[in-house]
């Protein structure tokens, strides 16, 4: 830490006092954000931190003046966060940076007009980047992490200011998105439906009226959760549009969106070309394409346990396990087109034994009960049209499309 | 004793104030000697004056000190010999330690010495002042402190307090105290002591007063005699010992507060005349002014003195303390303030002794951090002048004018800008503080006409209230009930103009100790009063670190204790809580020890009732054996100290607070009266308010609970114990121990009673593993085994809260049967949760370990079978089962059944057999439970189920049974199972619930 002098410092101070004051009262929103936003790392607000901390006697600068000394309670927060956060105390940094949120939101509350609500943006990104960081030191020093959990209920509360009438309300949507990312994070993604609710129904709420850049990241979330509840429809909807208005540069979250659409999209039949999977480094998934192109179940499996620890995290292992069925499917309709070659009029008399050959062959084994079940659960799902002979052991295909495809509805539909 | 262990406590917590202190002390000792001088020596005095002028601040922080003392004395006189012995001793016994440092006199010995010490303290302070000077003089003002300590010890309260806030305090206070009490207790038993004293000249003569006061005090003065002034106080003195005895013989009560006050002041007013000299008396004891007054006005005004003296004798002891308290603030104020605590002091003694021991045990604590706050920021402020004063002993005549004008306002005499404060102060000063003390009635303060002072019908009706008490128990509540009914009345006006003789006592009597808290709001109001310090809160006195300010804070001290609270109020009525004062002195430590005071405030109360309290018993006559017990933690020691279970836990537990309350652990030892039921309520009940005082404090985090204190140790050997959820603290006698809980355990395993007993036994379990937080194999164990025998009998609630206990468990590191849970809780998730996040997060979080686990990899399995609808591997699965796997599965297997019996009849055509089913589905492996019927034909029940659920068989020609596919395929379906309740859970039907009452 380089030395600063005395003056320095309290120049340094004096300086971001003024203009913290001047922003609000000129209405900058941009510089207000400089001085808020931490993660940024700026020069300019990493020498404050330094000279806040040659200069311990912040508070009382501010209490010099009746200009700074309104903002009292904000700026020497801040102030403190700033100095614990340069000093690598990020737990503090964080408590000291939620009571100056708080207080900022306070003040925010009083701003009839919405000029700041990219400050609150700052405030409520940096809280959460705050508690995670805090959290993992927490977690480094055997401690329970709760941090993020407090920074959530402060992020709730700031939604509760945003979600109004008012020039306000179109800032509810970011929220909500720091929101989601909060609590995917704890894994509490259930609270995320009041937010929802309240951001579906309430008439205040224009969806289109939101800046783009929140509506794709709600969708984004949204998108995940309908994943989790295996609404493929639904979650295909709100992926989609993600990908379709999300910012065509940033291909990390191009990748993120994929990441989930893909098996949404395998799920309901539409199969994605290797360039994709290629361009956005989504490897992990071509076994998978190819299975369901060949009828391959072995590689499905071993695509699947291969990639098992990843699947699970993300939460797409339980649907990318269903593409067995369709598998399944691909690999029934493989038997069909060579038993048609050899033998035309037999062709929709599928044999249980062949069928359990065919596995055999796959290195899967099942005996024909096994067999049976399966191809019970195919017809069932409607993958396969046609009949079961049990006494006969033989599966009798409709002469017309016995494999029928799915068109964008989901297996079972 | 306790002082010794509060002063070690104290020392380190406050050294500066120590040091301060015996700066003061040394200004005290000086002022006493002053105030001895005077009345002893004019000479000595006149020097002492001079220095007591720079010390008078100092004197005041003594006074503080002895006013402690005094209250001791007090106290103790209120108890009469026995209590007041036995509180003398424990006093001087610290004092005595003290004292031998400080001055060979050791009157310290006796318990009269106590008292005298007390009262002495001042002598001897003085005495000390005139050998060591400042060192042995701050040893006196400190003694005055002590003994301020030491009344609240005795009290009880005071003694928590002690222990918890003032604790540091208290031990440089017993440390300067025992001095002061050498010096004392030297002058009042050893008169030789005192004529030691005496040898160096100033010091002998205050010595003389002291002893003087004392017994010694008349031998002293004829010691010190050899000074002018000396000489007129030793006479003095010797009335004034003579009037203490008879105060003694009298008890507190019958000195007049009013008189003792008067006596006080006119002493004030004479050693006035003696000008260095009387001030300095005031102000160097506050505890000695009474005696001193006594003697000065020996000196001054032969029958002033006698008069005062008597009440001066009695409320010596509490006037001591009052002394000490006002003298601090007098000296430091030593214009009125100071007046009022020495008036308070002297009124305050009666109620001292009466209500005293009561508040103190409540108020002490508080009190004593006021004073011990006090002693502090007047140590400050005193340290210098007290070493000017021990330099100046000799100049202390020239200053005493000074310091006597403010002495003297604060005495009657005239210094009337002092006394312009305590207006009342002079006289009044008396009343007020009779007044607001209980004292007053008792001992007919009334005499004074101060508006501070209790009508006599008061004190009468105080009288009676007590005397309806049967045990210490009572008498706390009814103390603090009486201090709630005079602190109302007089809010309201009509403490004179009611008719206390027709009150009924059934108010008080029925009056639990809620009231501790007004008292101590009493107190902190009484002490704002103090017209100096109401400006400035007592923090803020601190911070400014004025002499007169703290005076007030003394002030304030003084009156923290119960009576003196009062006393201080109606005085000066600006009211601040203790605990602000408290702070203002400026002791953190204090603070915490205040807070703790005020919880010790409460205990007392409790405690009180349930160990019938020492406490109470000091407020009247209690034997000195009560007094010694309230003495230092009274009342913490009253809950505490109970059972000797419960010792060692207390004792672990005081150690958190050996810092603060050093004395509170001697307490404890002396009190096994306490009830063992009371105990464990008491305990956790500190710990509760412990724990609440510590967030109030908002220095302590709620982890500071001591969970430690709450935690029952059980004593139950009963092996077989049925479960009652608990509504109240649990008791130790019917919680079983982790041996016989171990047994308990293995009773229910071998137990052929059926689930619902085991269901009772587990739980009780269960719970006294919980109370006594225990978390270990046997906990996991307890919990295994009730999850297995709930799974066995498909009870998911209880299974569900074992399990979140196991995970728990398991978290904590112990080794327990973690990877069949694991199963267990993924079968769980699968099967009747269906929630694909916590299957997600489950399944990730399996290690490789884990998956090789043949439990494990069996529920893996069941899972993919389930979500892939794979009913012919499930019912592989099931038959195959690990564990208790199966148990699980059971409550699925209906569903599995339905939905394969969907699928087929959807996919077959045209017929399928039911033998196929059966062999299918389950069925055959004869004796599911998955079916309510009996199972010995796998064919039969499958029909059964078949056509429950609307299936179509028919026969072919072999007479097999065929399922008609189509026909089913738009028939089936799910039948309401028989054994629904309305409230969802089978196990609370409440035939199952007789049946289950009857089998247990």
């Amino acid at each position: 830490m380089a030395y600063v002098s005395m003056g320095e410092a309290h120049r340094r101070i004096t300086e971001c006092l003024n203009r913290f004051c001047d922003a609000v009262s000129y209405q900058d929103s941009s510089t207000l954000c400089r001085l808020l936003s931490f993660s940024s790392n700026s020069p300019s607000l990493l020498s404050l931190a330094d000279a806040l901390n040659v200069f311990q006697d912040a508070s009382s600068l501010i209490r010099q003046s009746d200009k700074f000394s309104d903002y009292g309670e904000i700026l020497a927060h801040l102030f403190r966060s700033l100095q614990s956060y340069r000093v690598g105390n990020l737990v503090e940094a964080y408590l000291a940076y939620e009571k100056f949120a708080n207080a900022f939101v306070q003040e925010f509350r009083n701003w009839e007009s919405a000029w700041a609500l990219e400050a609150l943006y700052v405030v409520c990104y940096e809280v959460r980047v705050l508690a995670e960081k805090a959290d993992k030191e927490l977690t480094s020093n055997g401690k329970s992490p709760e941090k993020l959990k407090a920074a959530g209920s402060l992020l709730m509360k700031v939604f509760g200011v945003l979600a109004g009438k008012g020039p306000k309300r179109v800032g509810a949507l970011y929220v909500t998105c720091q929101l989601f990312k909060t609590y995917f994070k704890l894994g509490t993604v259930n609270l995320c439906r009041s937010v929802i609710r309240s951001i579906e129904t309430a008439r205040i709420f224009d969806f289109e009226e939101f800046p783009r850049r929140d509506k794709v990241t709600y969708m984004y979330y949204t998108g995940r959760l309908e994943v989790f509840n295996e609404n493929f429809p639904a979650a295909d909807t709100k992926l989609s549009y993600a990908l379709k208005y999300c910012n065509p540069n940033r291909e990390r979250n191009i990748r993120m969106i994929l990441k989930y659409l893909i098996p949404v999209k395998l799920s309901i039949g539409m199969i994605p070309n290797d360039e994709l999977l290629r361009n956005y480094n989504l490897h992990e998934y071509k076994k998978i394409v190819q299975a369901l192109k060949k009828g391959d179940l072995r590689l499905l499996r071993h695509a699947l346990q291969e990639h098992e620890d990843r699947f699970l995290r993300s939460g797409v292992y339980l649907v990318l396990e269903k593409l067995e069925l369709q598998v399944y499917q691909r690999l029934m309709k493989k038997i069909y087109i060579i038993q048609k070659q050899s033998d035309p009029a037999r062709a929709h008399q599928l044999k249980l034994e062949v069928i359990a050959k065919t596995l055999r062959w796959l290195e899967i084994d099942m005996d024909l009960d096994e067999v049976e079940c399966i191809m019970t659960i195919l017809i069932y799902k409607n993958l396969v049209k046609g009949y079961l002979a049990h006494k006969s052991k033989v599966v009798v295909l409709s002469k017309q499309d016995p494999f029928p495809k799915l068109n964008g509805k989901p297996v079972g539909s | 004793m306790n002082q010794g262990g509060n002063t070690q406590a104290i020392a380190p917590l406050d050294p500066n104030s120590i040091e301060q202190r015996y700066g003061v002390d040394g200004s005290q000792p000086q002022i006493s000697s002053y105030q001895y001088s005077t009345g002893s020596d004019g000479t000595s005095w006149t020097a002492n004056q001079a220095v007591e002028n720079g010390n008078y601040s100092n004197s005041n922080y003594y006074h503080p000190q002895p006013t402690v003392s005094t209250t001791g004395n007090v106290q103790e006189i209120a108890n009469t010999a026995t209590s007041g012995t036995a509180n003398v001793t424990q006093d001087y016994s610290g004092y005595t330690t003290y004292q031998a440092p400080s001055d060979p006199h050791s009157y310290s010995n006796t318990g009269y010495s106590n008292y005298y010490s007390g009262y002495q303290q001042q002598p001897s302070q003085t005495a000390p002042y005139q050998p060591a000077a400042a060192y042995q003089n701050t040893g006196a003002t400190y003694q005055p402190i002590s003994s301020f300590q030491n009344p609240g010890s005795y009290a009880g309260t005071a003694s928590y307090s002690g222990t918890y806030y003032n604790p540091a305090d208290y031990q440089t206070t017993g440390g300067y105290q025992s001095t002061n009490y050498n010096n004392q207790t030297a002058g009042g038993y050893p008169t030789t002591n005192y004529s030691n004293q005496t040898p160096a000249s100033n010091q002998g003569n205050y010595t003389d007063y002291t002893s003087n006061p004392y017994q010694n005090y008349t031998p002293d003065a004829s010691n010190t005699p050899s000074s002018t002034i000396a000489t007129t106080a030793p006479v003095h003195y010797q009335q004034n010992y003579q009037q203490w005895p008879d105060y003694y013989s009298q008890t507190e009560v019958p000195c007049a507060p009013g008189t003792e006050k008067v006596s006080a002041t006119s002493a004030y007013s004479q050693s006035f005349p003696v000008p260095g000299v009387t001030s300095e008396m005031p102000a160097s004891n506050g505890q000695p002014a009474p005696a001193y007054a006594q003697p000065w006005r020996l000196e001054t005004d032969s029958s002033q003195p006698p008069s005062q003296q008597p009440g001066a004798a009695v409320t010596s002891t509490s006037n001591d303390a009052y002394w000490m308290h006002q003298t601090p603030s007098v000296q430091a104020y030593y214009p009125v303030p100071p007046q009022n605590h020495y008036q308070s002091p002297v009124e305050t003694k009666p109620v001292y002794e009466t209500t005293f021991q009561g508040h103190q045990r409540a108020t002490y604590p508080q009190e004593l951090n006021p004073q011990t706050s006090i002693h502090q920021a007047p140590l400050g402020y005193r340290q210098p002048t007290q070493t000017t004063p021990s330099v100046d002993t000799q100049r202390v005549s020239k200053v005493k004018i000074p310091t006597n004008p403010r002495i003297a306002s604060n005495l009657p005499s005239g210094f009337t800008k002092m006394e312009k404060d305590s207006s009342a102060a002079g006289a009044t000063h008396t009343p007020a503080y009779v007044s607001v003390s209980m004292p007053k009635p008792k001992h007919h303060t009334t005499a004074m006409p101060d508006p501070g002072t209790f009508p006599k019908s008061l004190c009468g009706f105080v009288e009676r209230a007590i005397a309806r008490c049967k045990d210490d128990r009572e008498k706390a509540s009814c103390q603090a009930a009486l201090r709630k009914i005079i602190k109302k009345a007089d809010a309201d006006g009509t403490l004179h103009t009611q008719d206390w003789d027709t009150e009924p006592l059934s108010t008080v009597l029925n009056t639990d100790v809620t009231d501790t808290e007004a008292s101590s709001t009493f107190i902190s109001s009484l002490q704002n009063k103090s017209p100096a310090r109401r400006p400035k809160s007592r923090w803020e006195p601190l911070s400014e670190a004025k002499p007169f300010v703290k005076p007030a804070s003394t002030f304030s001290s003084g009156v923290k204790f119960g009576g003196w609270n009062h006393q201080n109020e109606n005085n000066k009525k600006s009211s601040e809580g203790f605990q602000k004062a408290d702070a203002v002195t400026g002791f953190k430590p204090s603070y915490a020890g205040q807070n703790s005071a005020k919880k010790s405030f409460q205990r007392p109360v409790k405690r009180q009732r349930f160990s019938g309290g020492a406490g109470t018993a000091i407020d009247d006559e209690a034997s000195s054996d009560s007094d010694k017990e309230l003495t230092p933690y009274y009342s913490s020691a009253m809950a505490l100290a109970s059972s000797a279970d419960e010792k060692k836990r207390r004792d672990s537990r005081s150690k958190r607070f050996e810092k603060v309350q050093g004395h509170n652990r001697g307490n404890d030892l002396h009190k096994p009266k306490n009830a063992n039921v009371g105990n464990l309520h008491s305990r956790r009940a500190t710990a509760l308010r412990l724990g609440r005082d510590f967030d109030e404090s908002g220095s302590r985090a709620v982890e500071d609970i001591d969970w430690d204190a709450l935690t029952v140790k059980g004593t139950c050997q009963e092996i077989e114990k049925r479960y009652l959820r608990l509504t109240s603290a649990p008791d130790p006698s019917t919680v079983r121990p982790e041996d016989v809980l171990e047994k308990a355990l293995l009773m229910v395993q071998d137990s052929q009673k059926n689930y619902l007993y085991k269901c009772d036994q587990l739980k009780s379990i269960r719970q006294d593993l919980t109370v006594q937080r225990i978390h270990n194999h046997l906990t996991a164990k307890v919990y295994e085994t009730h999850a297995r025998l709930a799974l066995d009998a498909g009870d998911l609630p209880e299974y569900n809260q074992c399990l979140s206990q196991l995970k728990i468990l398991y978290a904590e590191g112990i080794e327990g049967c973690s990877l069949e849970f694991a199963a267990y809780s993924l079968l769980y998730i699968t099967l009747h949760s269906n929630n694909n996040r916590e299957l997600l997060s489950s399944m990730s979080r399996l290690s490789e370990e884990a998956k090789k686990d043949e439990a494990v990899r069996h529920a893996l399995s069941v899972r993919a079978a389930v979500t892939s609808g794979n009913y012919v591997m499930f019912f592989r699965l099931y038959k195959t089962a690990p564990n208790m796997n199966s148990c699980l599965m059971d409550l699925y297997v209906e569903k599995m059944r339905y939905k394969a019996v969907t699928f087929m009849s959807r996919s077959c055509r045209p017929t399928i057999p039911v033998s196929y089913l059966v062999q299918v589905l389950g069925f055959a492996s004869a004796s599911s439970e998955g079916s309510d019927e009996k199972e010995t034909d796998g064919m039969e029940e499958c029909s059964e189920w078949l056509k429950a659920h609307g299936a179509s068989l028919i026969a072919d020609d072999n007479g097999d049974m065929l399922l008609d596919t189509k026909v089913s395929s738009t028939s089936l379906f799910m039948p309401e199972p028989e054994d629904a309740v309305a409230h969802g859970d089978r196990n609370l039907d409440v035939n199952d619930f007789f049946t289950s009452s009857r089998t247990l």
